[in-house]
């Protein structure tokens, strides 16, 4: 009888966890507000569940034992895992949103106007190399995740997430591209980081050198093509003008 | 449009505008500044309508007001955006810089033709192709600052407001000013509907004892003055003999309808 009590708590909590979750729709990109305060990412309770699963992922991976006991160690049932829509994936998806906007604090440049200040594709390189080792702590257990997000039902929750981190580090590294170069620069990178983390996985030496070598030769080739398209571009627009300007100046009605 | 904006210029220049104040505060020319001042405060000498330079403090327009009286600025908002409301600022912004692109493109296109086949044209080319082009540096920045996602249709609209540009010019200067006549009333009623809606969530806001705060009242000023500049763009328009265009009614109507069909594409994707 004396247990009643004693787990009336858990199960309460467990009932109220998801209640609100409509409220929480704040991951989307959009317009993003600098006076107006920004919702949490996930829900308290959520949050303490899927927090303590991850701190048990080195040893359990990627699966409902290490949800079940994040939930106990967070004060819940492990029943209220069922309550997670996605399950595992939701823990995958759980370390990629927190690992995101841990990017923000965790890589800073120096201010506007100091010398040493590194240029845009710098910065891109040190926050992708930033997101990439922040997978080391669970990386023998990155491949399952991956197989996760490639089950079909989840990989249209994957891949705006990429995108959200693609968009993410361009922010941060000061990027103000608003024409259609805002698409191309956010694939390309979508396409080299994702490759970088497969990479990763199979990475061996001391503190990821191979990784790092394979992001800049990446990064180089993106590089490459992308200032030969845009001078192909301006090619292009130069002969057009001069084109229309040479019938013009015959006194073509143009 | 016609009877809003004889409304509105009779607001501002008339002297008896306290007695005549009928129409929705969202429709008060920029030059008046409700709520955070006095209703009928000018930001300084009445601006003849065909020569607007900028006021230097345009970003401001509550700092010349009373500092005594602003109710608003000194409140933050303390709620995040609702999901809808996050979406409206985000496709209108893009609709906006959308809208400002294709205009900067237009005018560009529509200069040499224009200039070559009546000189004297050429400064007020010049004049509407600058303000545009002050409005589209303005909506890059802000999608910028705000990590708003430009429309995808970029390279679309590029290539269809240089050909409309271009297409009207090589048919007259009366078919050029009907263009900008009809692309102008179609803008002109898209920032008065985003200056509407922002206007009620300050009220809303302003009901539940919080401000709007700088970010949106600075927005909702420079909108505003957006609006009015476009406007007067109508104005020159229709000055230049935009009526006198041949298909009148066909043309100004054709290219209504694709304002607004490239507005709604452009708030989707």
């Amino acid at each position: 009888m004396s247990t009643a009590p004693r787990l009336s708590t858990p199960v309460l909590r467990s009932l109220r966890i998801f209640s609100r979750r409509a409220v929480y729709w704040g991951q989307r990109s959009c317009y993003h507000s600098y006076e107006h305060p920004q919702p949490p990412p996930f829900p308290p309770a959520e949050s303490a569940i899927l927090s303590a699963a991850l701190s048990h992922v080195p040893n359990h991976g990627f699966t409902s034992t290490a949800l079940k006991l994040g939930a106990q160690d967070a004060g819940y049932l492990d029943v209220s895992t069922n309550l997670l829509p996605r399950g595992v994936f939701d823990l995958v998806n759980y370390h990629l949103v927190t690992q995101r906007l841990a990017l923000r604090h965790a890589v800073q440049f120096p201010a506007e106007g100091q010398p040493g200040r590194p240029g845009v594709g710098a910065k891109v390189r040190a926050l992708t190399l930033a997101r990439l080792r922040a997978n080391g702590p669970i990386l023998h257990r990155w491949q399952e995740a991956l197989a996760i997000m490639a089950q079909p039902s989840y990989v249209p929750a994957s891949l705006a997430e990429l995108a959200r981190l693609a968009d993410e580090i361009w922010f941060l590294a000061g990027d103000t591209t608003v024409d259609f170069n805002w698409y191309t620069k956010r694939a390309s990178l979508s396409a080299i980081y994702s490759a970088s983390e497969v990479y990763m996985t199979q990475d061996t030496s001391a503190n990821y050198v191979e990784t790092e070598q394979f992001l800049d030769t990446r990064l180089a080739d993106v590089m490459r093509m992308g200032s030969m398209l845009s001078g192909v571009g301006q090619w292009v627009d130069y002969t057009g003008h001069s084109a229309v300007n040479v019938l013009r100046s015959k006194g073509v009605r143009i | 449009m016609a009877t809003v904006r004889r409304t509105a210029r009779a607001l501002m220049y008339s002297t008896r505008a306290r007695q005549v104040f009928t129409v929705p505060e969202y429709l008060a020319p920029s030059t008046i500044f409700h709520q955070q001042c006095s209703r009928f405060h000018n930001t300084g000498a009445p601006t003849p309508p065909h020569s607007t330079q900028i006021p230097a403090n345009e970003d401001a327009p509550s700092s010349s007001s009373t500092s005594s009286e602003k109710p608003q600025t000194s409140k933050t908002p303390s709620q995040p955006f609702t999901k809808a409301q996050s979406d409206f600022l985000s496709s209108a912004l893009r609709v906006n810089q959308a809208g400002e692109l294709a205009a900067t493109l237009i005018y560009t296109a529509q200069t040499p033709p224009i200039v070559r086949a009546h000189p004297h044209l050429r400064p007020l080319m010049k004049h509407m192709y600058d303000q545009e082009a002050g409005h589209l540096t303005y909506f890059n920045s802000l999608l910028a600052k705000h990590r708003i996602r430009p429309t995808a249709m970029y390279p679309v609209w590029q290539v269809a407001a240089t050909a409309l540009g271009w297409g009207t010019a090589i048919m007259g200067r009366e078919v050029a000013m009907a263009c900008t006549e009809a692309v102008e009333t179609e803008i002109g009623e898209h920032y008065n509907e985003q200056v509407r809606v922002l206007l009620d969530w300050a009220d809303k806001m302003e009901a539940r004892g919080e401000g709007l705060g700088e970010e949106l009242t600075q927005m909702i000023g420079k909108l505003r003055r957006i609006r009015d500049e476009e406007l007067e763009h109508l104005d020159h328009a229709v000055e230049h003999d935009a009526k006198e265009a041949k298909p009148y009614e066909v043309l100004t109507n054709v290219i209504r309808g694709g304002c607004r069909t490239a507005i709604w594409i452009s708030e989707k994707v």
